[in-house]
Formats: structure tokens, C-alpha cells, sequence
């Protein structure tokens, strides 16, 4: 809003005649406020609902979230969090304040974690703002937003048969980034796995293919924790993870879960650091 | 792009585009009556008895002095019958502000207590003027506002304007609205399934 009345402003100072034209989008401006005010009014509600009555801070610093303006297919839209890697972050939240259900993920990170970058990609139902809230080891919570434009991420229907769409659901691969000794590794998971939302129509039969989602998946380096991952309707399907570990040489266990009570391990060998 | 080819995609790989009106995605013809097809999927350019109008023509109509009646007819979020108890469930229905909002009553066939209710709020909204402007939409591709505007059209309306691209072309450059379901419509409903 500031950013168009600014806008409007200078407009005025460059003369009567751009000042007229300029007038309009301030006009339309003042009714942008209500979307504003509602949207801001559903994040508080939201809010409240996760975090109960605790204070929620604004940062640029703690985390920061990057999805593409206008997502291409909002069934598949790609989220990148950034946060600090000092081991302060104990938490973050990924909260589709638009979605029907909310909460897309919550990632607890343990002591093998690099938190710097972790992406996924997830559904999204309606333009919406987006939420990342962190929590630090003191207990405090910090959040970022950032708005995004799709629609009907959620009811996407995947283009197949759900038989084909389970097909090998639970198999997973890892991708290991190049890496120097000493230095955290990146690590991409895909996991293959229908991650149905329960709000997609089979287009001929008109039933609905009953909610099946991952719902916890946990990383781990040895016996140390990386992440464990609370998921939701909203990741997308065949769930892409990047994220990033302190390697100490052991194989990274990979256990997920989902709704309907599927159970999957895996094991991965990262590669030796090259000098 | 990608959603029309995902739906494309689906349709072909369950080979439900012979079921669908027309094998053209471009040029699907007008059905007889109300489609009773799947709800999802490209529908006809034209409505006969109907102006067919984009969100700029919307956004002139609601400017304008003689203020359209909107009607949304978009079915609501489903939730998943599965869906876990303690999970946050919090749909929400942007659409065009001022909108009222009477979910799948495009739906074909409809129950006749329904049909008969969704004649009664027209009736009401429009103040009995058959000539009003009433602007009839849902989503993109999807059938459920054609089959609204072609009631309308049939019951003898005459200012209807069916509006294909729904809130998705809407939201592109105007500011949206959450709605609640309209009242009456909401009352008949929970009536209905408390029978």
C-alpha cells in the first residue's frame, strides 16, 4: 500500500495531467486495503490456531522465503526457505495461509542440520500469502511472508490412474552435492509418493481419491538428526526435499510415514569428501 | 497453461474425451440441454440466450449505473473425507466482492427443490427484473456457471452474462473477496441434509 501511495505521490510532482491518471490506482488502492485487511485478519487466525497466544516477531534475517511470483503449475510450486546456519533455528513453519488446509509443513531440525537452504514444493488453491515461521533454540518465534500467485494446486488432478500414480510409492532416491571436507553437504530426497489431498475428482467415476499424504518423514546422518518433517495435503506429489547435513561419514537413514499407515526406510551413502 | 494440460493429460489418459462434448479443446459445441458431463473440462465459447464476458467487462458492468446481480455457483473446498481430526482445516472462497454465493447450482441434474430455490434468490436478487443484469460464473472451465446462466436464460432472463473465466480471470487484476455461502442457500442445504 505505502509503495502505491509513494508512488501516487511522486506521480503528483511530475505534473497535473500524469497526477490525474495516477489518481486512479490510488482509488482502487483504498479498496485493495479490505483484501489487505483480510488477509492480515486470516494470518492472525491462523496463527492463533498453531502458535496459541504467542508473540510472533517479523524478521528479514532469521528466515526468508522465495516462491516464484506467478507459480507455472500450482499443483508443483517451489518454495526455497534461507535461514542462518549458527545453530539457532530449531524450527520452521511453512504455512499456505489460502490453502483449505493451512499448514503445509512444519521441519524440526536436529543436530546434523544445516538449515541454510531447504526447498520443496508444494499445492497451492488460491493467490495467497505465504508464511514461514521460525522458532530458535530461546523459544521465540519469528516470521516471514512473502505473496504468491496460483490457484487449484490443490484439487489438480495428476494426469493418471490413481493405481499408476502409487506405482512404487515409498521408493525414494538422493541426490549428494559436491562438497569439500569438513563441509555441509546438500542433498536432494525424492521420495515417489501420490501425496493425494483427498480434494482431487476422478473425472470419470466423480469420486474422490481419499487423502493420502506423507505425514512425517524423518532424515537422519548416522544417529544424529538432520530433519524431521510434519507434512500435509498441501506438498505436492512425488515430494522433492532439498536440504543440507553435517556429514560424519555415516549413511543417511531416510524413515517416512504416511496417513494410511504406508512405512518406508531407506539408506544412503554420501560420498566421501574429495579433497 | 500447465493446469489445462494436466486436465488435458487426465482426460486422455482415462479416455474420457470421447464423453466430453466435442474432441476439440477450441471448439466445444453448445450442448442440448444443461451438460450433465463431468463438471471439470473446457467448455463452449458461446451461451445462446447469453453475452459471454471477460473480467474487463465485468469490472465496466459493476462500475457502471446499472449495477449486475454476481452470481458465483463454484463448489465449495471438499474436505477430505480422511482428513485427520486435529489438522487445521480452514477453507476460504475468494471471488468477485459483492458476489452471492449459491455453490453447485449449476450442478445437472438438481434436486427441483433446489432449482426452485435458485430461481427464488434470483428473483429476489434482481427485484423481479427479468432485463437486470445478472453475471453468472465459477471457475475456469467449469461447467457449473454455464448450466446456472443457460437456467437463467431458459426461465426468461434477458441481461444474462455468463462469465467462463470465473474468479481465475478475475483475480488477475482486480481485488478479490472471501465470501460466506448465501443465507437462504446455506439454510436449504443443511435442511436438506439433516432429512
Amino acid at each position: 500500500m505505502t509503495f502505491r501511495i509513494g508512488q501516487t505521490l511522486s506521480s503528483l510532482a511530475l505534473g497535473l495531467a500524469l497526477a490525474t491518471t495516477a489518481l486512479t490506482p490510488a482509488v482502487w488502492a483504498a479498496g485493495a486495503s479490505d483484501t489487505d485487511q483480510e488477509r492480515a485478519a486470516r494470518w492472525q487466525e491462523i496463527a492463533k490456531s498453531i502458535f496459541g497466544d504467542r508473540q510472533i516477531a517479523p524478521t528479514d534475517s532469521l528466515v526468508k522465503i522465495d516462491a516464484p511470483v506467478r507459480a507455472l503449475d500450482a499443483a508443483l510450486v517451489p518454495i526455497t526457505l534461507t535461514m542462518p546456519n549458527d545453530g539457532q533455528i530449531k524450527a520452521v513453519s511453512l504455512i499456505i495461509d489460502d490453502n483449505p488446509a493451512p499448514y503445509a509443513a512444519k521441519f524440526e531440525f536436529g543436530p546434523a542440520a544445516d538449515p541454510t537452504e531447504l526447498k520443496l514444493r508444494v499445492r497451492v488453491n488460491n493467490y495467497t500469502d505465504m508464511h514461514a515461521v521460525v522458532e530458535t533454540q530461546d523459544g521465540k518465534l519469528y516470521e516471514a511472508k512473502q505473496f504468491v500467485k496460483a490457484s487449484g494446486g490443490c484439487s489438480a488432478p495428476m494426469g493418471m490412474s490413481d493405481e499408476e500414480a502409487m506405482k512404487g510409492m515409498g521408493d525414494m532416491r538422493m541426490k549428494f552435492a559436491e562438497t569439500g571436507p569438513g563441509k555441509p553437504v546438500e542433498a536432494t530426497l525424492m521420495v515417489r509418493h501420490p501425496n493425494f489431498s483427498g480434494m482431487q475428482m476422478n473425472q470419470v467415476s466423480r469420486d474422490y481419491t481419499p487423502a493420502r499424504y506423507i505425514d512425517k518423514l524423518t532424515v537422519s546422518a548416522g544417529d544424529q538428526t538432520v530433519f524431521t518433517l510434519t507434512g500435509d495435503i498441501s506438498i505436492a506429489s512425488n515430494p522433492v526435499i532439498n536440504f543440507a547435513f553435517k556429514p560424519d561419514g555415516k549413511p543417511i537413514q531416510v524413515a517416512a510415514s504416511d496417513n494410511q499407515g504406508g512405512r518406508w526406510q531407506h539408506s544412503f551413502n554420501p560420498p566421501a569428501p574429495t579433497n | 497453461m500447465r493446469r489445462i494440460g494436466r486436465v488435458a493429460a487426465s482426460c486422455a489418459a482415462l479416455f474420457c474425451l470421447a464423453a466430453a462434448p466435442a474432441d476439440s479443446p477450441v471448439n466445444v459445441p453448445e450442448p442440448e440441454g444443461l451438460y450433465a458431463g463431468p463438471p471439470k473440462g473446457y467448455t463452449p465459447p458461446t451461451l445462446t440466450g447469453a453475452a459471454v464476458v471477460d473480467a474487463a467487462s465485468v469490472a465496466a458492468l459493476m462500475a457502471g449505473p446499472d449495477k449486475p446481480v454476481l452470481i458465483d455457483v463454484a463448489a465449495p473446498d471438499r474436505k477430505p473425507s480422511n482428513f485427520p481430526a486435529g489438522r487445521l482445516w480452514l477453507p476460504v472462497h475468494p471471488s468477485v466482492p459483492g458476489a452471492v454465493w449459491m455453490p453447485e447450482a449449476g450442478a445437472e441434474p438438481l434436486a427441483p427443490e433446489r432449482e426452485a430455490l435458485f430461481y427464488q434468490r434470483v428473483a429476489e436478487l434482481t427485484g423481479g427484473d427479468k432485463a437486470k443484469p445478472v453475471i453468472v460464473f465459477c471457475h475456469v472451465e467449469c461447467w457449473g456457471s454455464w448450466n446456472a446462466a443457460k437456467r437463467l436464460v431458459r426461465k426468461g432472463y434477458t441481461g444474462v452474462r455468463w462469465f467462463p473465466e470465473g474468479v481465475e480471470g478475475w483475480q488477475e487484476k482486480n481485488e478479490t473477496a472471501n465470501l460466506r455461502v448465501d443465507p437462504a442457500w446455506k439454510a436449504a442445504s443443511e435442511t436438506q441434509a439433516g432429512r
